[in-house]
């Protein structure tokens, strides 16, 4: 079971004066926080390392929560900063794809939820970027091939891609 | 901070060497920020004088609303920047875009004024002499303040960068001209209107443009 605001806060307010122990059992339970978190906004294969990167900002910004406002969205907050972060970087390499072999082993509800997220992001593109992005980003076409199955110019797919993505992460970041 | 195989073995590492933390207050970052307009005024004061006519009764009630208003859009936008180094969620303080619209009446007035012939100052609209001294003046005692503030930023965990940035630059074109405006002895309504509100735009642009590189962690 997942601790709850309270509890949560008790910890944060002794991690935050040096209590090892309190510190250990918050960022554990952080741990599965972001986990039901991230499991609706990322493929599974890449919750894991997202996890980590959020507990180490957080434990890296643990001052900057202010004990007389809750917990959890200060770690809500933390999160998105960093999933918001973490899409730019997948998007960026094309060797990086959003949906890997590997995410065929994990449970098709999760594969689908984590889909249904991306796709409801995709819903508020411009069909032409929406097309192109998941041609290229999700079902691994090549610019060229992309371009002819849509009838786009390379330059064209190109562009589309980077205002879509740039979109995308704006829609995140904004999202309250 | 290197990456773990194990989220396990990570939580370990950092426990171990978990310390006691100073935290993050906002009147720090308040603090900071005023401190440093105050510096930015006690520099512009000692390079160009200060202008008694502020507090003999001569300055334009212009020169009083115009410098009003920049005050009124530098504590909004400092009160939001300095919260948006700690993150939350939930509704954003409007109260810098609407500082921002109430000080963008001037310079559409000042125009309007020009328009119409009503002002014959020699130091009037665009043929202003001193436009670009007020201008670069306001900008170098804005720079101070946009220092002060993404240090303060960098200190934090700002999760809305681009927000941050354009704050920042609200924050320190208005309190930055405000710092220079009590040396400026021209206060007539097309002067104050337009080369005391223009460096706010530019250092808001400023902002957007410089500051999210320097502050993204």
């Amino acid at each position: 079971m997942v601790a709850d605001e309270p509890t949560f806060a008790r910890l944060m307010a002794a991690t935050q004066n040096g209590d090892k122990a309190a510190g250990n059992v918050l960022l554990s339970e952080a741990g599965v926080w972001l986990e039901r978190y991230f499991r609706r906004r990322v493929p599974p294969h890449q919750i894991d390392d997202l996890v980590q990167e959020v507990l180490i900002a957080f434990y890296t910004k643990r001052g900057t929560w202010d004990p007389a406002r809750p917990f959890l969205p200060w770690l809500a907050a933390i999160a998105r900063y960093r999933w918001v972060d973490h899409l730019r970087k997948v998007y960026k390499h094309d060797s990086q794809e959003l949906m890997d072999d590997d995410a065929a082993q994990d449970s098709e509800e999760e594969v689908v939820l984590a889909r249904v997220s991306l796709d409801r992001l995709f819903g508020q593109l411009p069909e032409k970027q929406a097309e192109v992005i998941e041609m290229v980003k999700i079902g691994g076409l090549s610019i060229r091939e992309a371009a002819e199955k849509t009838g786009q110019s390379e330059s064209l797919v190109k562009v589309n891609i980077h205002r879509g993505l740039k979109k995308m992460a704006t829609l995140v970041e904004k999202a309250e | 901070m290197e990456k773990y195989n194990n989220r396990a073995d990570l939580i370990a590492a950092m426990t171990e060497d978990l310390t006691p933390v100073r935290r993050v207050k906002r009147s720090d970052g308040i603090a900071l920020i005023a401190f440093t307009t105050v510096v930015a005024a006690v520099a512009s004061i000692a390079v160009f004088e200060w202008w008694s006519g502020l507090l003999t009764g001569e300055a334009s009630g212009y020169f009083l609303i115009t410098h009003g208003l920049l005050l009124i859009l530098g504590a909004a936008s400092t009160a939001s920047l300095v919260s948006g180094a700690l993150p939350r969620v939930g509704a954003r303080a409007t109260a810098p875009m609407w500082g921002a619209a109430m000080l963008a009446t001037l310079p559409i007035g000042a125009v309007l004024s020009l328009l119409s012939g009503h002002e014959s100052h020699a130091s009037s609209g665009l043929n202003d002499p001193v436009a670009f001294m007020c201008t670069t003046a306001s900008l170098s005692a804005g720079a101070l303040v946009g220092i002060a503030s993404v240090l303060w930023l960098r200190r934090g965990a700002p999760v809305s960068i681009e927000r941050s940035g354009w704050l920042t630059g609200l924050a320190a074109g208005s309190l930055g001209t405000l710092a220079y405006g009590i040396t400026c002895p021209l206060d007539t309504f097309s002067h104050v209107g337009l080369w005391h509100v223009a460096p706010v735009a530019i250092s808001a642009v400023i902002g957007r443009l410089v500051v999210p590189p320097l502050i993204r962690w």
